[in-house]
């Protein structure tokens, strides 16, 4: 098991003929994933490594049975979409596309929680269960198997605090990066919770950054709900103020959004908190 | 886009919402406006301009040619003073602030306060119970209970003006795509409320506005020939730091990551670069020349890549090309693996350039190298 993915997880993709869409429906296939349709408004009727292409979500819904979507749909187009993935009563809406219009992202919040959909992003690398499902854009190479999961605001990150365990012979049940802000559907706080329920993980890893409240919540969780250990590292420490470092919510605006806020409410959680990856490995491995 | 306080009074007139009469104002020599008195408002894209000496009142001819080019000649806190706003005076009985914002919140809230006029973080911290915050559910609005609770909240006389006019300031957050639209102080003139100042942002991804930004634009340019600050055409993120090495990533998690473990070890860091999204070898080219070109303070670059979405055959093509072409002699560390590496780090090898598989080795060895040069 993992969370928010499993075995049985059939995936549509939306804008599978796009550019990034095509690449990753490819890599997804590459990784185990049970892709089942694609959507591309326009292109119905057309097939992709043998999947094939509907104009309409609800198209596809006729033919075909899924309960999560990842979507490659850009920006100015999103909200249209998403709303068209949610309606259709999906569980999960993975939401990759950066830069949409920050009232989009608000409605699209919205619609998803009034649907119980679970919405990961916008602005997201999606999950990973190693050796079992890939609904997102990480590199197989980096992951392997095990009993970690992790979570992050970055892909990047993810991939690099992934690769650091496998090369320590560490695997992971389960590696979700939910985007970089500054609004988020699926939150730190939500995958904690999902993990501490989660019988094949063991210890939890939480990857946050400077900017907003999010690792706030998660500790404000963690110290009242969670019983499993929980290793997290924040980066941006040395981050400059008042400038936000290629994710839009990563800025410290006077004392809002710190590297020591976010370390001091996670440790008087109970957290362990490291300052860098061969730490996190060390420290990951004591709970093992 | 931040706008200005006159484009934002501009806009706030046309959703309906009550300003003080007010005129722009780009040279001294123009004749006065308004009868006086009258105030006038440096037009600057930072805060505190009152105590920097910035808004004056003019009461008569004399006062006004003189006031007028001091403030048009300021500099506060290293912003340059656009133009003026000359606003007739109006005295305020009472004072509050109001604000809808999707800053630092994680959905649409509606901010007010009965202690208008001063800065709200200042409030926030010694009366919080003079703070309300309203959620807003961005299908419905502003629901009428959230509008009496405030009303009350606010000892609100006029309760009628006060449910028009956050209707009105609603109706432009929304309608505008807005990240924040503030008026601070809210004064009540005879009653009425009134919008004394305005802070208006733009989210610059609502495509809907991009007509009237660039409309804006086009005015700032026309009447104080005002340039904007060069955007970036590619989708790098470059921010400048004040140490002495360079920092490139394929993403900003491990840039922040990077950035930390540098300055642990020692090092200091000359700029942040993040290529963002799906890079070309072009785009990685650009970040070698941002962080580069006309920065002879940098001794060594740090480039961490780690693809996903990013291929590192590109990226490879993209640092020798520029390195070969400049003749860069100062030592340029690599962290490269993901898509393609084996493509990325035979170019790399060719070329005689060093690359790490592990982050921290590449971080030590970069600090300890430049530190021996120096």
């Amino acid at each position: 098991m993992a969370i928010l993915v499993g075995k049985d997880t059939k995936v549509l993709v939306q804008a599978m003929t796009g550019k990034s869409g095509s690449l990753q429906t490819k890599a997804m296939l590459e990784a185990g994933t049970r892709i089942v349709a694609g959507v591309t408004p326009g292109k119905g009727g057309q097939e992709l490594y043998g999947i094939p292409v509907y104009d309409y979500v609800a198209e596809a819904k006729a033919e075909h049975e899924f309960d999560t979507v990842i979507s490659f749909v850009p920006p100015k187009a999103a909200k249209d979409s998403c709303f068209e993935a949610i309606d259709a009563g999906i569980q999960v809406l993975i939401l990759t596309t950066e830069e949409i219009a920050l009232h989009d992202v608000v409605e699209i919040i919205a619609y998803a929680k009034a649907h119980d959909t679970v919405l990961v992003g916008p602005g997201c690398a999606g999950v990973i269960a190693p050796g079992i499902c890939k609904a997102g854009a990480h590199p197989v190479r980096f992951f392997m198997p095990g009993r970690v999961g992790v979570v992050s605001k970055s892909g990047a990150l993810s991939y690099e605090i992934g690769k650091t365990l496998t090369d320590a012979g560490i695997g992971q049940s389960c590696v979700t990066a939910i985007g970089g802000g500054p609004l988020w559907g699926f939150t730190q706080k939500d995958a904690v919770a999902l993990y501490e329920e989660d019988p094949d993980t063991d210890v939890i890893v939480l990857l946050g950054e400077i900017g907003g409240g999010s690792e706030e919540n998660a500790a404000a969780y963690i110290r009242s709900h969670v019983t499993k250990p929980v290793v997290s590292l924040i980066v941006g420490r040395h981050a400059p103020q008042g400038k936000s470092l290629g994710h839009a919510g990563a800025i410290v605006s006077g004392n809002v959004g710190t590297a020591e806020t976010k370390i001091a409410a996670l440790r008087d959680a109970g957290v362990h908190v490291v300052k860098d990856p061969a730490e996190l490995v060390e420290t990951v491995r004591r709970f093992l | 886009m931040n706008l200005f306080e006159y484009e934002g009074k501009q806009l706030m007139r046309e959703y309906g919402i009550p300003v003080p009469e007010s005129r722009l104002i780009t040279s001294p020599d123009e004749p006065a406006p308004l009868p006086f008195p009258f105030v006038l408002k440096a037009q600057v894209m930072t805060g505190g301009r009152g105590k920097a000496g910035g808004v004056k009142v003019c009461r008569n001819e004399e006062e006004y040619r003189r006031y007028a080019g001091e403030i048009l000649r300021m500099e506060i806190k290293g912003h340059r003073v656009h133009g003026l706003l000359a606003e007739q005076m109006v005295k305020a009985e009472k004072e509050f602030y109001l604000s809808i914002t999707l800053q630092g919140v994680s959905e649409p809230t509606l901010i007010a306060s009965r202690m208008g006029g001063m800065d709200i973080e200042t409030v926030s911290k010694e009366h919080p119970e003079e703070i309300v915050k309203l959620p807003i559910d961005p299908f419905t609005g502003l629901k009428d209970y959230q509008l009496s609770y405030l009303a009350k909240k606010l000892r609100a006389e006029d309760k009628k003006d006060l449910f028009s006019l956050v209707r009105q300031v609603e109706k432009a957050f929304f309608h505008a795509g807005a990240l924040l639209v503030e008026i601070n102080p809210l004064g009540t003139v005879k009653g009425k409320l009134v919008a004394m100042d305005s802070k208006f942002v733009i989210d610059d991804h609502a495509s809907h506005m991009e007509g009237k930004m660039a409309q804006l634009e086009e005015a700032r340019k026309r009447l104080y020939r005002y340039e904007a600050p060069e955007k970036e055409a590619t989708t790098i993120t470059y921010v400048p730091l004040d140490g002495d090495l360079g920092l490139i990533s394929d993403g900003a998690g491990t840039g922040m990551l990077t950035l930390d473990l540098l300055n642990d070890a020692g090092g200091r860091v000359a700029s942040f670069c993040e290529l963002g999204g799906m890079t070309t070898e072009e785009v990685m080219y650009r970040a070698m020349e941002l962080t580069l070109s006309g920065h002879p303070e940098v001794k060594g670059v740090l480039i961490v890549l780690i693809g996903g979405f990013n291929r590192m055959d590109n990226m490879a093509l993209g640092i020798t090309r520029y390195v070969k072409e400049h003749k860069v002699d100062i030592p340029i560390y690599t962290r490269m693996c993901g898509t393609m590496e084996e493509v990325g780090l035979a170019t790399m090898e060719e070329a005689g350039m060093p690359t790490y598989r592990v982050l921290m080795d590449t971080v030590k060895e970069l600090v300890r190298r430049t530190k021996e040069v120096q």
